[in-house]
């Protein structure tokens, strides 16, 4: 944990990520579920933010998420910008069951467009949506988690749901489709997550790696504070971390950490 | 969306007086429910200088000092203010002697109710000293009668030090057992029937190893040190209470030690039931706090026993809720869950909710304020203090571009309870209540200091957070672990904290600290301001036609309106019985009523403030004021689209949208429907005749008479196409012109469709002015401009980030002002003219008419009936009379006779201005054949611009000049006059 703080050779590609989003849509339990692959009740309570670190690898690279967990009370929102400066990727959380939670998650994405590092990437993920599910299980995306996305809608539409009660819809407030269609016009990544089974919490991860200008990290931090990172092209199979491809197939059991 | 404070304007760098009330931990004026009373009585305040000693035999030398008489508190701090210091409750002192000491010695003997005697020589002057005495005397009395000397009997039994001094050292030995109230209630003063205070820590254990912690040894010292020195209510401070309060509380005392060394007992001394009364009040309510609350609950110290059960959490809600409720502004804020429930292992709740209040009110000011600037403040002074105490590591971490308060602000902001092993930081906390605030900045430094070579290796944020979390981690290992020394050994980690926060760092003091947080203040109140207005304007769901920068515009202009006049607070006032929620929602959005809206307005439509030039022969500045008229009103009310009774910016941009980027025909149909209450594309009688006085209100500074004359002929044209276009026969309306009488028989019809659109516009564009008006200047009547106008001396207020002080020397402005008004009127000087709101005019066809009659109020028409008043209405009356047009004779005199015809006999208002049409004219003949001024050249000129131009000019000149001696006679005349009355 505190090979950055000795200085020492790294050889991971360290991607900055912050979580942003109103309080309780389950931000913690997110980052809770990625880099320790549980779900309980939080026991730190988050004051200005919580630091963690998860690493991953993904094709032959690892990467080393430095995840930024923000309060997610409304006062806290000034400090925020100490946390997403320089981030090189963000996840904005929204709970699927309350409207008023996308539109806070609209105007951080609005502020991190205007605000933070003009490269960052952004995914937005409608959280809980195990209680609008009519079972908790799904099968996780593939790494075209897309066009999986679109299969799915089927069983989001209500009253097209497969053999369930629609009483599970009831609770959802924010149809797939509008935050979808959001997302695409803002250009975010999309998913619906669960913290609680684990549904979609691998693949936000993995689509942000993929996403995520590694070659430009590499040259940046190349040139300047960090010359022993120019040799993080080794396959760190030896790591204990997440292998974003594994866990792209089966995501439940995705951690080995 | 969004929330608009200016309670960060409203901070006021504390007095002298204040700071010294803050030096003593006495209950801020508000806070004490106690003080409205002694407010009434005014409250005498002395202090004298005085050496204390302990009448105890002979252990503590003597301290010189001042000793302070604060009613209700007499208060003693030694020279250096930290070795000894004492606040005490008057009514806690049971007898005053004089001492019969040697010739010249002035000394007293006061005895407490804990039976100790406090000896102070006063050592001023001997008037001085029996001033002060008598003053002693009069506070004592005044606190007898309040009854508060009987309250000090009950209150001290729920304190635990009078338990552990009366049973002596019994209490010591029974430290490790947990069993919670321990029996040493027999004995001493009566009947007990209450127990003292205590904390979940009695129940569910004191965190920590009470073995390890040397609980024993502690209360000993302690009870020693108490039966010696005083308790509770009248604890006295030698620097040996600090020395014990440094190597740690015990556990069983350290509830009511935080309460005495912070001053949160006085608060629970004197506001008796409080507590328990508001939660009782406030039984039920649900606000955005209490729902933050139980988000937390189970999240705060969450691996202490007494949070794993209902009691600890509903202790935790009880205090938090009532806080919230007793504090709606503040609310809740994340981190105060932790304090509490930390301070509830030690605390009764009641105890617990005084000690938040202090903490939250005085030590830790503005930490867990909605904007949070405190806390923001105070991570600016530590990082200064950094940089001055430490630069190489501020350097460092300015190269490496890594943030201090990554780390800090949670430091700072859960009192390291969240940072530190908790055993540590309560020992911290001791110290902050102790000591102060400046405690958090000293750790904070030492912290930094001891690991710096390490902080000198770290790259990142993510590398200082993982360092500082490994350091909290082992800071119960040996600081010298390889040393041969077995007590160098034995030195903790933390103990070489503490060591080299309070040595190395003990040039960190109160007053430095003060004084850094007034250096950033304005720089953290303007950044956060500007942080508040991006994300306004972010949010906004439409920007109109706007650009960035001038939606920024219209939020400052908002802003200053908010700042003179703010709008109700936005917390959730009415008690709820259920939620509605969900559609309402949690984050209440700014809105302004009508007042604040006036002022808004005046920054931007010219013709919603009046602003007068003013010159008294020393300068020349234009004075601003508001103006009130109903067509305010009645477009704040346009403007209210969700017709909730205020505007958000929202409503404001979107409104100014609607009317800022108009052609000629939006304008008008603009006008139109502001004037059509219900909406039914037809303008009533009366609706047509607020119309006009919209129109009036508009012109009112109009030079000349143009405007006027538009008016009337709009109303005239109105009213004959109205009543030629009107379906059914009109043939008993007309008639009756002029005849008041004669109204109630219409007001009939006077409320029905009377005008439509179409109609309104053929009236409008008969008429040059009035087309012009519509085509382009109702448009930029509304103007954007930065909101500090750099021309307008009065309402110039600087950047918007010093409006603090500029107020203050606005009111200096003000007081210069006023004098050179009145040297100008003595002088004869003083002018007072009014500056137009369009403007248009007076180089067109109207050049020779160069004031407006018309005042803001129309029917009241004061500036003539209230000639007399003063000298500079009497300018204006002057200026505007000797300067009148043919132009206007001419017109009106045709169009007279028609208004009376269908107008006349609906509103006095119509007539008021037929009347002073009228009035006017024939003044403007009279002038006219004055040789007063220039005005017999003007009467023949015709118009020429350039001519219009060099008469402006030299009448601007004449001002100056010719017209004081106007003045002057004026003024003498008066002066003459009056006596004869």
């Amino acid at each position: 944990m505190s090979d950055s703080a000795s200085g020492s050779v790294d050889k991971s590609v360290q991607v900055k990520l912050v979580l942003l989003g109103e309080a309780a849509v389950g931000k913690s339990s997110v980052v809770l579920r990625f880099v320790s692959n549980e779900f309980q009740a939080n026991k730190e309570p988050t004051i200005g933010a919580a630091f963690l670190t998860q690493k991953c690898r993904l094709e032959d690279r690892v990467l080393r998420y430095e995840i930024w967990d923000t309060a997610g009370q409304e006062r806290f929102h000034s400090l925020a910008p100490m946390y997403y400066r320089n981030a090189q990727a963000a996840v904005v959380v929204y709970d699927v069951t309350k409207a008023s939670s996308l539109e806070k998650a609209k105007s951080w994405v609005k502020e991190l467009q205007r605000q933070a590092n003009p490269n960052i990437v952004i995914a937005l993920a409608g959280n809980k949506v195990d209680l609008v599910q009519p079972s908790a299980s799904s099968p996780g995306a593939a790494s075209s988690s897309e066009s999986e996305d679109e299969a799915d809608d089927a069983t989001a539409t209500p009253g097209e749901t497969p053999g369930s009660p629609g009483e599970p819809e009831n609770l959802r407030q924010v149809p797939r489709e509008e935050a979808q269609a959001y997302a695409t016009e803002a250009g975010l990544l999309f998913f619906e997550t669960s913290a609680k089974t684990g549904e979609g919490i691998v693949d936000i991860f993995t689509e942000i790696a993929k996403k995520i200008p590694i070659e430009h990290i590499l040259a940046a931090t190349r040139g300047t504070t960090r010359p022993g990172a120019a040799g993080a092209r080794s396959n760190g199979a030896q790591e204990s971390g997440v292998n974003l491809e594994e866990n792209a197939v089966k995501s439940k059991d995705a951690c080995n950490c | 969306m969004s929330t608009i404070s200016t309670a960060l304007r409203n901070f006021k760098e504390p007095t002298k007086e204040q700071l010294t009330q803050i030096f003593f931990s006495l209950p801020s004026v508000g806070s004490l429910d106690g003080t409205e009373k002694t407010s009434d009585q005014h409250v005498e305040k002395m202090d004298i200088n005085a050496v204390l000693s302990l009448g105890v035999q002979g252990v503590e030398d003597s301290y010189a000092g001042k000793l302070h008489i604060i009613s209700p508190y007499l208060t003693f701090t030694s020279l250096d203010r930290k070795s000894v210091r004492f606040t005490i409750p008057l009514s806690t002192i049971r007898r005053v002697e004089r001492l019969n000491a040697r010739a010249g010695i002035y000394a007293l003997s006061l005895s407490t109710w804990h039976g100790m005697k406090i000896i102070v020589q006063l050592t001023s002057l001997r008037p001085t000293a029996d001033l002060f005495c008598s003053l002693l005397r009069d506070a004592l009395k005044i606190e007898l009668q309040r009854g508060q000397m009987k309250q000090v009997k009950g209150f001290v039994k729920t304190c635990y030090s009078e338990a552990l001094v009366s049973t002596t050292s019994t209490v010591a030995d029974n430290e490790r057992e947990d069993g919670s109230l321990i029996s040493e209630e027999k004995e001493n003063a009566g009947p007990r029937e209450s127990t003292y205070h205590g904390g979940l820590g009695l129940r569910f254990k004191f965190p920590g190893d009470p073995k390890k912690l040397r609980e024993a040894s502690k209360i000993k010292l302690w009870a020693t040190y108490l039966r010696t020195h005083g308790r509770n209510l009248t604890l006295i401070r030698y620097p040996q209470c600090t020395r014990l309060v440094q190597v740690g509380l015990p556990n069983r005392l350290r509830g009511e030690m935080w309460e005495a060394l912070s001053g949160s007992m006085f608060l629970r001394f004197s506001n008796p039931g409080v507590y328990e009364d508001l939660l009782k009040q406030n039984e039920g309510r649900t606000s955005t706090s209490t729902e933050d609350i139980e988000k937390d609950l189970h999240r705060s110290l969450p691996e202490y026993a007494g949070y794993q059960s209902q009691e600890g959490i509903s202790a935790l809600r009880r205090v938090l809720q009532a806080y919230s409720f007793k504090n709606p502004e503040l609310g809740y804020c994340q981190a105060m869950n932790i304090l509490a429930a930390a301070v509830l292992i030690y605390m009764s709740e009641e105890q617990a909710f005084w000690l938040l209040e202090v903490l939250c009110d005085r030590l830790l000011p503005g930490y867990y304020a909605p904007s949070m600037h405190g806390t923001l403040l105070d991570q600016r002074v530590f990082e200064s203090l950094v940089q001055r105490c430490l630069p190489i590591i501020h350097d460092h971490f300015q190269d490496v571009d890594v943030q201090l308060s990554v780390a800090s602000l949670p430091w700072f902001l859960s009192l390291y309870i969240n940072s530190m092993p908790m055993i540590f930081a309560f020992r911290i906390v001791d110290c902050f209540f102790c000591m102060g605030p400046k405690v958090l900045f000293q750790v904070g430094l030492a912290i930094l200091k001891i690991n710096g070579e390490k902080l000198l290796q770290i790259q990142d944020d993510g590398g200082f957070l993982n360092l500082m979390r490994d350091y909290f981690a082992s800071l119960g290992d040996s600081a010298h672990p390889n040393s041969s020394d077995p007590r160098a050994r034995a030195i903790t980690r933390f103990q070489e904290l503490l060591l080299v926060s309070f040595r190395e760092f003990s040039v960190i003091t109160d007053d430095m600290i003060l004084s850094e947080r007034r250096r950033f203040r304005s720089e953290i109140i303007h950044s956060i301001e500007s942080f508040s207005k991006r994300s306004a304007i972010r949010n906004l769901k439409t920007l109109g036609r706007f650009n960035k920068e001038q939606a920024g515009l219209i939020y400052d202009a908002l802003y200053k309106a908010m700042c003179i006049v703010p709008p109700p607070a936005p917390v959730n006032p009415p008690p709820m019985l259920l939620t509605p929620n969900d559609g309402t929602e949690e984050k209440p959005e700014t809105r302004i009523q009508l007042k604040t809206f006036q002022y808004f307005l005046s920054e931007i439509a010219t013709w919603a403030r009046n602003e007068k030039i003013v010159m008294n022969g020393f300068q020349q500045r234009v004075d601003r004021e508001l103006a009130e008229h109903e067509f305010i009103d009645r477009l704040f009310f346009f403007w209210d689209t969700s017709c909730s009774g205020a505007l958000s910016f929202q409503d404001l941009v979107s409104g100014l949208d609607g009317v800022m980027f108009n052609d000629l025909m939006e304008n008008i149909e603009w006008f139109f429907n502001m004037h059509d209450k219900n909406k039914d594309g037809f303008l009533t009688k009366d609706e047509v005749l607020t119309l006009s006085e919209s129109f009036l209100f508009i012109f009112r500074y109009e030079v000349g008479d143009a405007y006027l004359g538009a008016v009337s002929r709009f109303m005239t044209n109105a009213f004959e196409y109205g009543d030629a276009l009107l379906p059914q026969s009109e043939s008993e309306e007309p008639v009756n012109e002029g005849d008041e009488p004669s109204s109630p028989s219409r007001t009939i019809e006077s409320n029905q469709p009377y005008l439509n659109l179409a109609t309104f516009r053929m009236v409008v564009l008969a008429d040059e002015v009035l087309e012009s008006f519509f085509e382009t200047d109702l448009s930029s009547s509304f103007r954007l401009e930065p909101v500090p106008d750099v021309e307008l001396p009065v309402s110039n207020s600087g950047l918007l980030g010093d409006l603090w002080s500029t107020i203050a020397t606005d009111t200096n402005k003000k007081m210069f002002n006023m004098f050179t008004d009145e040297i100008g009127k003595t002088i004869g000087k003083h002018q007072v003219m009014h500056k137009p709101s369009i403007g248009r005019y007076t180089k067109l066809e109207e050049p020779k008419a160069r004031e407006s009659l018309l005042t803001p109020s129309m029917r009241k028409s004061p500036s003539k009936v209230s000639l007399t008043a003063s000298t500079s209405r009497s300018t204006l009356t002057t200026s505007s009379s000797s300067t009148l047009t043919v132009d206007v004779k001419a017109e009106p005199a045709k169009a007279f006779p028609n208004i009376p015809d269908s107008a006349a006999g609906f509103s006095p208002m119509v007539q008021a201005v037929n009347a002073r049409l009228m009035e006017r004219t024939a003044f403007a003949i009279d002038d006219a054949k004055d040789d007063e001024d220039e005005s017999d050249g003007e009467l023949d000129d015709n118009e020429n611009d350039d001519q219009v131009m060099d008469e402006v000019d030299a009448f601007l000149e004449a001002h100056d000049s010719g017209l004081t001696d106007a003045d002057k006679e004026v003024a003498n005349d008066l002066l003459r006059a009056e006596p004869l009355k």
